[in-house]
């Protein structure tokens, strides 16, 4: 298991760390020695990071994570603060006594302020970590230990031995209650102002209140976040790599130009997308597949046991630097001869295509059971399910995301709101799109067969015959206008829609099914080659956690296979149990049509929630 | 405006002939009570009585958003002949202000206060225990004053607090007061601080005979101003730090034909910190006050002028007949201050903090109302408000 921790931004701005910090260090009561509020000057977290070793890790989910670690700091950060400080010790001493027994003084405890200036550096940290991460509710990072193993205070008062040791207790004690204290504070509150955007503009509007004509914020970058349907004067998609050009800055800090909110739309987006939850934003003129069928539930489960390991490097590659559908497809097709193979490559050319059965079938599957996927493996220790049937449900996550982020584009400024805050009705995206084009009756035979067409192939894969629900949601799903179709062939970026192209010729002829791995990994590489911008944001602000989100799903399975079979062990010995509640339901929730079924998961939390 | 057990201290410190103004600690006494006096916070109440001549209580209830309270015993072995009852009491013993001194006064001999009888002595130490707890603290003050002899007294402050260090503190004192110099040695229990004051008065020695014939010229410039010089130093054994301060002080005497003032000079030479104040007893009714500090290592500096204001009911439509009364014609006895409508104290600093009292008495109550503002803070210029009410029997 491993991290990678990027610790070079952590360096590059430091100001907001740097207030924070002084906003914190003057809010507890200071001791009577300081006398001005202390203010931090500089601050550099230096170019060695901490060293972090896992201890053990509580909760995993792709919105949440809780952890214990093990911390060895022995970098060359330094800090320098600066304040007064009240050089008449007699003075200091009488101001915490009561006037009744005080000698006081006439003019022996008369003040004297210094201006202080403090550079603590060399610090040596080590210490258990306890991190919380969720995303609604940011990170907390409380320190199990005390962490401050040494220090060394430099001041102004160096040459004077009393000070000097005064002051390195004085501020180590301090910086003890800071680790302890304040600090889960500030990082609480940071963590805060970079995933949320509101709190984020809570906070510049209070900033800018208060600070009035002191302009702290940079200047914007109205290319730092490239649109994402770049088009040059004719019409033709640009690449990433002309849009950057086109960007202020270097291509080399995209990273951190970024538009953050941007980023996060498409974060937000693609997550939804790819656990489905209800709360999903609405994409103005997009064809959900999931709306075009009835998802049945022994098809999905027959597909999940060996999907796990696509599963996880799929949602590698959709964290990955490509986006593309291809290394999706590749990652599906290395569980081959598996059932659900299939459908995720199909699942491919569909999401550019616009239709497909299979695909839609999974993702339909995929959006009743909103981020579940935690909680079926967990409770397939009792249940012994199959550990695989939750995380099948994630197999078409690549290509939803992808067809999502495509559709981003198509998106308008009034859907931020619902991305940023949770929907209230999932079916909204139905109920706009019903609403838009007035009544849809179940026979549009005009349109249906030429999308059938491409339907054809997956046909096969429906366990269940199409019901009543089902064949009206298809029939919606051919209503999608041909304008956006063409808009994105202009729009998508270019392995979008190269993909779209290839993919579409592959879905049509049957060999696609039996694509070997190597093929497609070609295939994959060569779609891999021009980035679109959009995915390059997504990919440079979520690689890391890709990585640790893979390496994490493979020890959770890990564990889970063991406590899969402990609970057998278990259960062989005790009565068979009632299977959990949730398992019923969700069963019951699939015939009734993806709307419904979410709705009904939605009203009772999944247990990793409640627990 | 004083507690009014600070008031029956000041009693026993009066009837026991001891001189409270002859010590270092109460060298700028005038400059502190014209410029440092205290602005009442919220709402107090206080109801106090002396019962006996030897023993008083006093009960405190305060309201500066929690209400808290205070229960405050006394006991003195010297009979307290003084007026304490808030309808009669001498309004200059609980205002301070401008502390006009008098002239040093010889001190006791030892034997003045032996009594004998048949054969032993049987006169004992005068001796004054007070205590006072706070209540929602549970903070206990405790004080035991004893004049060991006329020169020399004791006194032991104790603070039960569980919020201090260790729980409390205990401080001692040890006063000396001949007259012609007088000095202080105390020990704190906190950090085992220890300290020594002195105070030395250029001039005539009082302890000089009187029975020496004046000369003419003494009778020609009678002294009417008094020159003093102390310091003081302390240490803390226990975390090695300590301080040092020295002091001047010119104060006219009741001799002296102008207005009373008073001039000091006090310096600490550790922290280069050089105060200067100067006081002005302009009228009967006005004292004026200034004082400068200024730190000749960091170079900061402050000013702040303070006054008092003693306001008088004009009586002017009986000034006229009142002036027509034959001079031998037996007037109602009135007291001093009867007439005395109030007492305003204010001060301000060069940073525009402004702190304004307003004492005096109304019916048998006295009142103190007080603000504290700063005019730099436009958004909050009231820092506190408060009002004292004491009422005695």
């Amino acid at each position: 298991m491993a991290f990678n921790f990027n610790w070079s931004p952590l360096i590059a701005d430091t100001s907001r760390a740097r207030d924070m910090l002084t906003t914190a260090l003057n809010k507890s009561p200071k001791p009577p020695i300081i006398v001005d509020d202390i203010i931090v000057t500089e601050l550099n977290l230096g170019s060695t990071p901490p060293e972090l070793e896992i201890l053990e890790i509580g909760d995993l989910a792709e919105d949440r994570f809780r952890g214990i670690f093990k911390m060895q700091y022995t970098g060359d950060a330094f800090l320098t603060l600066k304040t007064k400080v009240q050089a008449n010790p007699l003075n200091t001493y009488l101001s915490t006594k009561p006037d009744f027994a005080s000698p006081q003084p006439l003019a022996a405890s008369s003040g004297l302020t210094i201006p202080l200036q403090i550079t603590l550096s060399d610090i040596r940290l080590s210490g258990f970590v306890i991190l919380v991460f969720s995303k609604q509710k940011g990170v907390t990072l409380v320190f199990r230990n005390d962490p401050l193993e040494s220090l060394k205070v430099s001041s102004t008062f160096d040459s004077i031995p009393f000070v000097r040791d005064y002051l390195q207790k004085e501020i180590e004690g301090q910086l003890r209650v800071l680790f302890m204290e304040d600090l889960p504070a500030i990082i609480h509150r940071l963590s805060l102002r970079l995933w949320s955007p509101e709190y984020q503009e809570l906070e510049a509007e209070t900033e800018e209140r208060l600070e009035g004509s002191k302009d702290t914020t940079a200047p914007i970058d109205p290319l730092s976040a490239p649109p994402q349907d770049a088009v040059d004067a004719f019409g033709n998609p640009i690449d990433a790599s002309q849009t950057s050009n086109l960007s202020i800055d270097s291509a080399s800090e995209m990273h951190a130009s970024f538009s953050q909110k941007n980023i996060l739309r498409l974060a937000a987006l693609s997550e939804s997308q790819r656990t489905l939850s209800l709360f999903t934003p609405s994409i103005r003129e997009a064809v959900f597949r999931a709306w075009a069928t009835q998802p049945d539930r022994p098809d999905s489960g027959a597909a999940t046991p060996a999907l796990t390991q696509s599963s996880l490097s799929r949602i590698q590659s959709t964290f990955g630097s490509t986006k593309s559908n291809s290394s999706s497809v590749a990652s599906g097709s290395t569980g081959n001869e598996t059932y659900s193979s299939r459908p995720t490559l199909v699942s491919q050319h569909s999401a550019a295509a616009g239709l497909s059965l299979g695909a839609n079938r999974a993702r339909g599957h995929h959006m009743r059971r909103p981020k579940k996927r935690v909680v079926d493996l967990r409770k397939n220790r009792d249940g012994g399910e199959s550990s695989g049937v939750s995380t099948g449900a994630n197999t078409p996550s690549a290509s939803a995301t992808v067809s999502e982020t495509a559709s981003v584009i198509l998106e308008d400024r009034e859907k931020e709101e619902e991305l940023l805050t949770p929907p209230k009705s999932p079916a909204m995206p139905g109920l706009r799109f019903e609403s838009k084009h007035g009544n849809l009756d179940a026979g549009e035979p005009s349109r249906l067969p030429q999308n059938s067409e491409s339907l054809l192939p997956v046909a096969p894969l429906l366990a269940d015959p199409p019901k009543i629900s089902k064949s009206k949601q298809r029939a919606q799903a051919p209503l999608q206008p041909p304008e956006p179709e063409k808009k994105r062939s202009h729009s998508s970026r270019p392995p979008l829609s190269r993909n779209r192209l290839r993919s579409t010729q592959q879905a049509t002829s049957p060999l696609l099914r039996s694509l070997s791995f190597e093929k497609v990994s070609t295939l994959s590489a060569h779609s891999k080659l021009p980035m679109s911008p959009g995915s390059y944001a997504e990919s440079t602000s979520s690689s890391g956690g890709g990585i640790l989100e893979t390496a994490w799903m493979q020890k959770m399975m890990r564990e889970v296979a063991r406590k899969v079979q402990e609970e057998k062990e278990r259960e062989a010995s005790r009565d068979r149990r009632p299977p959990p509640p949730q398992q019923p339901q969700s069963l019951k929730a699939q015939p009734a049509g993806i709307w419904a079924g979410t709705e009904e998961d939605m009203e009772t939390p999944p247990p990793a929630y409640v627990a | 405006m004083l507690d009014f057990m600070e008031n029956v201290q000041n009693a026993f410190y009066e009837a026991s002939h001891w001189n409270v103004d002859n010590s270092y600690g109460a060298l700028n006494a005038t400059a502190r009570a014209l410029l440092d006096f205290q602005t009442p916070r919220g709402l107090r109440l206080q109801i106090s009585s002396l019962a006996a001549s030897n023993f008083a209580t006093s009960y405190t209830i305060g309201s500066v958003g929690f209400v808290d309270g205070s229960v405050s015993y006394l006991y003195s072995s010297l009979p307290l002949r003084r007026k304490f009852k808030s309808v009669d009491l001498d309004l200059h013993h609980v205002v301070r202000g401008y502390r006009h001194l008098q002239d040093l006064r010889r001190p006791d001999e030892d034997w003045w206060w032996e009594i004998w009888h048949s054969g032993k002595r049987i006169d004992r130490k005068d001796t004054l225990l007070y205590g006072r707890i706070f209540l929602p603290q549970s903070r206990l003050e405790a004080l035991y004053l004893r004049r060991l002899s006329p020169t020399r007294q004791l006194r032991v402050s104790a603070v039960s607090d569980s919020n201090l260090n260790n729980g409390g503190t205990i401080l001692t004192l040890l006063q000396n007061d001949v007259g012609k110099y007088s000095t202080e040695y105390m020990y704190s229990t906190d950090s085992a601080l220890m300290g020594i004051r002195g105070l030395y008065n250029f001039g005539r020695d009082p302890r000089a005979a009187p029975t020496e014939p004046m000369t003419a010229q003494q009778v020609a410039e009678p002294v009417h101003g008094r020159f003093s010089a102390g310091a003081e130093l302390y240490y803390g054994l226990l975390n090695k730090s300590g301080g040092i301060s020295t002091g001047l002080r010119f104060t006219t005497l009741p001799n002296h034909t102008g207005f009373p003032y008073t001039m000091t000079l006090t310096l600490n030479p550790l922290m280069g910190n050089l105060s200067s104040t100067y006081a002005v007893k302009a009228s009967h009714n006005l004292a004026l006050c200034s004082r400068f500090d200024f730190n000749f290592y960091s170079y900061e500096s402050e000013l702040q002028l303070g006054c008092e204001l003693w306001r008088r009911r004009s009586n002017t439509d009986v000034e006229w007949a009142v002036k027509k009364l034959r001079p031998d014609w037996r007037r109602p006895t009135v007291g001093p201050d009867d007439d005395v409508s109030g007492i305003l104290k204010a001060r301000v600093d060069q940073d525009w903090r402004i702190g304004v009292l307003w004492e005096g008495r109304i019916k048998e109550l006295l009142f103190t109302l007080g603000a504290s503002l700063d005019l730099k803070k436009r958004e909050q210029v009231f820092r506190a408000v408060g009002i004292e009410l004491q009422y005695s029997s």
